[in-house]
């Protein structure tokens, strides 16, 4: 790991590079706590799973590989092909520095975690819920066809996480930036390193159109029923992935803790970010059924008005960009 | 319930993400938000969009939400970096939603609107209950004249000082009807408004106010670079090393008003409830914070006072006058410190030729002295008296008094006569002293140890030739 980013040789050289990782080390033993007691507390409803984990090294590990495809190829048409695993190591060392990065792939485990459960509990597929289906029926041509390409972005969704993969395609616009940025830096110091690595970002740039990822075809879908997007606020209506992006947008959180507020630790956020979104009481209670059985509202939650909810979400100290 | 994803709007924006064109509603969201077509993109969510995908160089799709005053503005986005060679987005407007705005609580945006006000003020002074100065402080260079102005009529009403625009009422008149009123400065092309603070004691009873003077156009200075260049030939020329009263007092002043502001909030609990001792330090913070301003301005007149070229301004002004107001402004502190202050009459008056701010500035000092070392209790009179061609003022307190020795050493620079720690830097006398000399008087002082202490100021009186008029 020391020999990845900085090429040691003169004496100043040296020192940066071992300050650096002294304080990658510090950084490590800062958290060793934190997480341990994290891993030893929880079962398999931890948000640091086994599984979890698995999956967001498998994706990152795919983003990585894809990028190394198109410098390897400079901009011309990429194929998959293997690569060095310290190169591979290295970029994704590179990628999770960034911490939003990070926790939108953790997200993405999260919620594909989230609708493998419900289509084993409630047999609810995680492909095309009973929305989308009255959407594709829908006489108007357009919701018909936009409800379409949901549907098949949402398939190739489904496999990509069974596979631990995720296509660059898939990232939102900062999060790719944040990637091709990685990519730049470790992609080596001289002349023609660097201009086969501004063709690959070139060609990705280009060929990037962040209203046909899967997560901007969802928030079109939800803007596009407008005040019907209440609809969209049931899990078992909606499915797993209509109803967060739906819930983010009517709590005004972003759709990654959303996703986070589902799982069993984040219990508060979840009923907040209900009630915030104008839910009653008797339908988060049937929201709480489909994903926390087990768990019950506290009692005079009813009398929380959807105006103090948000009062409270808003004050809440977790940074919206995580 | 249908998506209607119609295209609604087309926009076109260039390489500094100013709009070139844009359809309706696009156009008059951009007009609401206080932006121009052309104009830099005003919609703040879409300007980072916009910026976003031309410095990606990335197509991007979101949601941007907006208000333009009276309703909610959301609607479905899509920017592509221009493909035409020119730098710059195109923007696909779908989706339109609008709703109207919930009303806001009034007492929240009230309280928000005085907050940004006073941050943005770029002249604020503080006030006594009468509207009356009891500091200023400003530093757009259009503000010089009033700061000039302001600084050398610590005590007169502010309204005196700057034009309230429609209003011929003789003022100051009540201080609500002169919050927000719109004012002229002398000396600044812009136009200004008022926003009045009140200040309010432990007893809720309102004790004083801060004024704050916002504009509403930011100055446009003359270009920095040139600027920059005469200062520093100018400094050459003159002195190297750094003034207290020019380069370094404005620089700290303000992050030491900031201290002693935020000490007081958590001193006085205004954002939650506080352990017992933490109110205690953030009085001792704010009362530190206090002794630096003080200090600060102490430095500043010391420097003023040992130049070479010091001089004062002299005028027609009433001793009996001054030291009523010099009484009114230390009323709160005599509170305080549970002594009770005996000014001359309401009528007594003794004209005199001095400069009214410099023989204010030496009865606060005088009489401030005089409240820090008497005891509880006592009393501090205050005397006017005419001595031939002197107009005289004594400062009388029942404090501890002061020795042959002491009374000797008391006007010297740096002189604390063994006393610390509470909040004096020796300079006050020695400053005031300078002073009264430089406008023509003398400031001298009677006192036996276990008797009090009296300071006599002396200054020329007025209309001493003119025997005439009185």
């Amino acid at each position: 790991m020391i020999e990845t980013v900085i090429s040691p040789g003169t004496a100043e050289s040296v020192e940066t590079l071992l300050r650096f990782e002294l304080a990658n080390g510090d950084g490590v033993i800062s958290t060793i706590v934190p997480i341990m007691r994290h891993l030893l507390s929880n079962d398999d409803a931890s948000v640091f799973s086994d599984e979890i984990v698995a999956r967001s090294r498998g994706m990152l590990r795919d983003v990585a590989e894809q990028l190394l495809d198109h410098l390897a190829s400079a901009g011309g048409e990429s194929e998959r092909v293997a690569h060095d695993e310290a190169a591979i190591a290295g970029l994704v060392d590179c990628i999770i520095a960034s911490p939003s990065f990070l926790g939108h792939i953790h997200a993405l485990a999260m919620e594909w975690q989230l609708s493998e459960r419900l289509l084993s509990r409630l047999a609810l597929d995680p492909v095309i819920s009973p929305l989308i289906q009255a959407l594709i029926a829908s006489p108007e041509a357009e919701a018909s066809s936009h409800a379409m390409m949901l549907l098949a972005s949402q398939a190739r969704f489904s496999q990509a996480q069974r596979r631990m993969k995720l296509p660059l395609a898939e990232l939102p616009g900062d999060h790719l930036h944040a990637a091709l940025l990685a990519m730049r830096t470790l992609a080596g110091a001289d002349d023609e390193a660097d201009q086969k690595a501004a063709a690959a970002e070139a060609a990705i740039r280009a060929r990037y159109d962040e209203s046909q990822t899967r997560l901007s075809l969802i928030a079109k879908l939800v803007m596009g029923m407008g005040g019907g997007a209440v609809a969209a606020l049931s899990v078992t209506h909606a499915g797993v992935a209509v109803f967060l992006s739906a819930l983010a947008m009517a709590s005004g959180q972003d759709r990654d803790l959303t996703v986070l507020s589902t799982n069993e630790s984040q219990l508060a956020r979840l009923a907040l970010a209900l009630r915030t979104a104008g839910l009653k009481p008797s339908a988060i209670e049937e929201q709480f059924v489909s994903i926390h059985p087990d768990i019950a509202l506290p009692e005079g939650f009813d009398r929380l008005g959807p105006d103090r909810a948000a009062a409270i979400l808003a004050v809440a100290g977790v940074a919206q960009d995580i | 319930m249908a998506t209607d994803g119609s295209i609604q709007a087309r926009a076109v924006t260039d390489g500094e993400d100013h709009l070139i064109s844009a359809d309706e509603p696009l156009a008059s969201l951009q007009l609401h938000c206080g932006g121009d077509l052309p104009g830099l993109v005003a919609v703040p969510g879409l300007l980072e969009l916009v910026r976003k995908s031309r410095q990606f160089d990335l197509k991007l799709a979101r949601t941007v939400s907006a208000q333009d005053g009276r309703s909610a503005i959301v609607a479905w986005v899509e920017i592509e970096p221009r493909s035409d060679g020119e730098a710059g987005c195109n923007l696909t407007v779908r989706n339109w939603h609008s709703a109207p705005l919930a009303a806001d609580d009034t007492r929240e945006s009230d309280q928000r609107r005085a907050e940004i006000d006073r941050h943005v003020a770029e002249f604020a002074a503080r006030l006594d209950v009468a509207q009356c100065l009891l500091s200023s402080e400003g530093e757009a260079p259009d503000l010089a004249e009033l700061v000039r102005a302001t600084q050398s009529g610590i005590g007169r009403p502010w309204t005196d000082f700057v034009m309230i625009e429609g209003s011929s009422h003789r003022q100051p008149i009540h201080w609500r009807l002169l919050d927000g009123a719109a004012v002229s400065i002398p000396g600044s092309q812009r136009r200004w408004r008022a926003r009045l603070f009140p200040r309010q004691s432990s007893h809720a009873e309102v004790d004083g106010f801060e004024l704050c003077l916002t504009a509403e156009t930011a100055l446009v200075r003359p270009s920095q670079r040139a600027n920059a260049g005469t200062t520093r030939q100018k400094g050459a020329a003159s002195v190297q090393r750094a003034h207290v009263a020019r380069d370094i007092a404005p620089v700290l002043r303000q992050p030491i008003a900031r201290i002693i502001a935020n000490a007081e909030t958590i001193r006085t609990r205004l954002a939650g409830p506080l352990p017992e001792e933490y109110g205690t330090y953030a009085a001792d913070i704010a009362a530190a914070g206090q002794h630096l301003l003080a200090l600060l301005d102490d430095l500043a007149d010391l420097e003023v006072v040992e130049a070479a070229d010091f001089s004062t301004a002299p005028d027609h002004i009433d001793l009996g006058d001054v030291a009523r107001r010099a009484a009114g402004i230390l009323g709160v502190r005599a509170l305080e410190c549970g002594i009770s202050i005996d000014p001359p009459k309401l009528g007594e008056s003794l004209p005199a030729i001095a400069e009214f701010r410099r023989v204010l500035q030496i009865l606060l000092n005088l009489i401030g002295n005089a409240l820090r070392y008497g005891p509880r209790g006592s009393q501090v009179w205050v005397r006017l008296e005419e001595l031939g061609d002197r107009g005289r003022i004594i400062v009388a307190d029942q404090g501890p008094g002061l020795s042959e020795g002491e009374q000797s050493r008391v006007f010297e620079k740096f002189e604390r006569l063994g006393r610390s720690g509470d909040g004096g830097s020796g300079l006050g006398l020695y400053i005031s002293r300078r002073l009264a000399r430089a406008m023509g008087g003398e400031l001298s002082v009677e006192s036996a140890p276990g008797q009090g202490a009296r300071f006599i100021l002396d200054v020329p009186r007025d209309g001493v030739d003119t025997a005439s008029g009185s």
